[in-house]
């Protein structure tokens, strides 16, 4: 079985030229944890993650002090938004790096690899690069369960 | 004399390239000494037993010794819950705070190492600033600013302390009387010109005062136990520091015994415990007392004693005001170890020449400790924390430092300067 068998083939995504509040705008209709950027030739050029996102309002302190569980309140960054010239930025300013698959990939070799990449959601393409779908360890792992059901 | 040409040429050549950052100060520091050593052997003036005999293994032991102390300690939490302690009494009122945090900065830069201070000291102060809403900026400053100020006050503050100590020598009570009084009523008066500087960030009303409150001192403690443990081996070193010239010991003898027994009692992971042992500083000073140690065999040294004796009938207290401000100067702009290790044989010749140094050192350990402050680049500490806050959303540039750094500077030094006067003029 290849990852082409588990993969959401109606996939959203983001043009590059796109603003940083446009992707976020697609994340909150979508309700989804990765958004790929392609660009005019529908070829993924990078990858723009929730985190990616929530890092615009994550407070400075988060990336310098590793235990923040003594930290009952937040305060004031609770309701610090992240400010309007940060959102207006091309989404490419934000940009990941994307790592894909092709769709003819194997199951266990694509969950393998999104578990070293840490990833939980992972871009599909076809033999030209173009963006032909998406799946993550959810859609993998239980194409990967189901078919124990024929273990004797 | 050939002899002394090529040391001084390897000497400066080594400073040049540490000053200039074209090569990193241990490499540097590290080959140009062992080049002294082989041109020493081969033209006859230095040799491996005399390179050895240079290094100050006094300053050696009392920096390892401390360091694997502040090693220890580090992951306890302990500074952490000083400053948690500091925001939950300031209540959340800004100036209240900024007092808080300096003071324990102060005390804390006066025992421990100043980089280390405001590495642990840093992160926390910005986590409070954040949960209140106010701006990080005057408090990550004033913490560079004064660490240090604060390191100039006690032997085992600053490593230029160190290195003073043991060449003059002088002891942890010397500092205590010639110094800690100078360095507060600097303190005081830096702390009024800081309070000017920020007065308009620190008039703010945060938006969340409370927010510090719901702060748990207690959870900030990985490691209770140790914590406590090292603070008795700690305390118990300071007063042996205090005692160890009547005892006839080196303070790097209380310093080590002091860390062998913390890891006696705490029994970390040695391996993890040294990994954060700065042994690239133990390196470099090691190298550079080599490079003078050869300085010193080739004539080099001698031959400055003859230079300096017209000098010498300048009256002291002239001559340790200047020493102040141009070593001020000095280590604003580049490291003042170096310039401590290098002007610590021109004070001693001075003395050979029948200047009275004793109140010169005093005029070395300010001007090299004082003068970190003058720019962002002055000191590790300031360097640290502009480092830190590039990392954030408010970095403090060379812009925002030199509107505040070099009015410190010039405070520092004006009033340890007219203090300097007056009381080895009258003493």
């Amino acid at each position: 079985m290849t990852v082409s068998s588990c993969m959401k083939r109606n996939v959203i995504s983001i043009h590059a030229s796109d603003t940083v509040r446009a992707a976020a705008a697609i994340f909150v209709q979508k309700h989804i944890g990765l958004l790929p950027v392609v660009d005019d030739g529908k070829k993924v050029i990078g990858v723009v993650g929730l985190r990616d996102l929530l890092t615009l309002e994550m407070p400075d302190f988060v990336s310098f002090i590793e235990d923040v569980d003594f930290v009952h309140d937040f305060g004031a960054v609770e309701t610090t938004r992240p400010e309007a010239e940060s959102l207006d930025k091309p989404v490419t300013s934000i940009l990941k790096s994307v790592f894909t698959v092709e769709e003819d990939c194997g199951l266990l070799r694509a969950y393998a690899l999104m578990l070293q990449h840490n990833l939980h959601d992972m871009p599909v393409v076809n033999k030209k690069g173009e963006l032909v779908g998406i799946t993550s360890r959810v859609d993998i792992g239980v194409k990967i369960l189901s078919s124990w059901s024929a273990v004797e | 004399m050939l002899a002394g040409i090529i040391t001084v040429v390897i000497f400066f050549g080594s400073l040049y390239l540490i000053f200039t950052e074209k090569l990193n100060r241990t490499i540097t520091a590290l080959a140009g000494s062992m080049l002294t050593i082989v041109v020493g052997r081969i033209m006859g003036f230095y040799s491996e037993e005399k390179a050895l005999e240079a290094i100050d293994f006094n300053t050696l032991g009392l920096l390892l010794g401390m360091m694997i102390l502040v090693a220890m300690l580090e992951p306890t939490g302990f500074f952490q819950y000083l400053a948690v302690l500091a925001a939950r009494s300031s209540k959340g009122n800004p100036k209240r705070l900024f007092f808080l945090l300096a003071v324990i900065t102060t005390v804390l830069s006066m025992f421990l190492d100043n980089v280390t201070t405001v590495v642990l000291i840093a992160p926390v102060t910005l986590l409070i600033c954040e949960i209140l809403g106010i701006s990080s900026l005057p408090f990550l400053i004033t913490e560079a600013l004064i660490s240090n100020i604060g390191g100039v006050a006690t032997l085992v503050g600053d490593p230029p302390n160190v290195l003073i100590a043991s060449a003059a020598p002088l002891s942890f009570n010397d500092f205590l009387i010639h110094s800690l009084p100078i360095v507060l009523v600097v303190w005081v008066g830096v702390m009024y010109l800081l309070l000017y500087l920020f007065r308009a960030e620190l008039s703010v009303q945060p938006r969340k005062a409370k927010a510090v409150m719901e702060l748990n001192p207690a959870e900030t403690l990985n490691h209770p136990v140790t914590a406590r443990q090292l603070l008795i081996v700690l305390g118990a070193a300071v007063l042996f520091f205090f005692v160890h010239h009547f005892l006839h010991v080196d303070p790097s003898l209380v310093a080590l015994t002091a860390a062998a027994v913390a890891l006696v009692w705490v029994r970390p992971d040695i391996n993890q415990t040294l990994k954060h042992v700065e042994w690239s500083v133990l390196v470099f000073f090691g190298a550079l007392f080599v490079m003078v140690g050869g300085l010193e065999a080739s004539g080099v040294l001698d031959a400055l004693i003859g230079l300096l004796e017209p000098l010498a009938s300048m009256p002291p207290i002239l001559f340790g005001v200047g020493m102040i401000w141009i070593v001020a100067a000095l280590s604003a702009v580049v490291d003042n170890v170096p310039i401590t290790i290098a002007l610590i044989p021109v004070v001693h010749g001075l003395g050979a020449s029948g200047m009275d140094v004793q109140p010169l050192w005093w005029a070395l350990a300010f001007g090299a400790g004082f003068g970190g402050t003058g720019t962002i680049i002055g000191s590790t500490a300031n360097i640290i924390v502009a480092n830190l806050s590039e990392r954030t959303r408010h970095p403090i540039t060379p812009a925002i430092w030199n509107k505040r750094g070099p009015l410190v500077l010039v405070t520092t030094c004006v009033i340890s300067s007219v203090l300097y006067a007056i009381l080895y003029s009258t003493f």
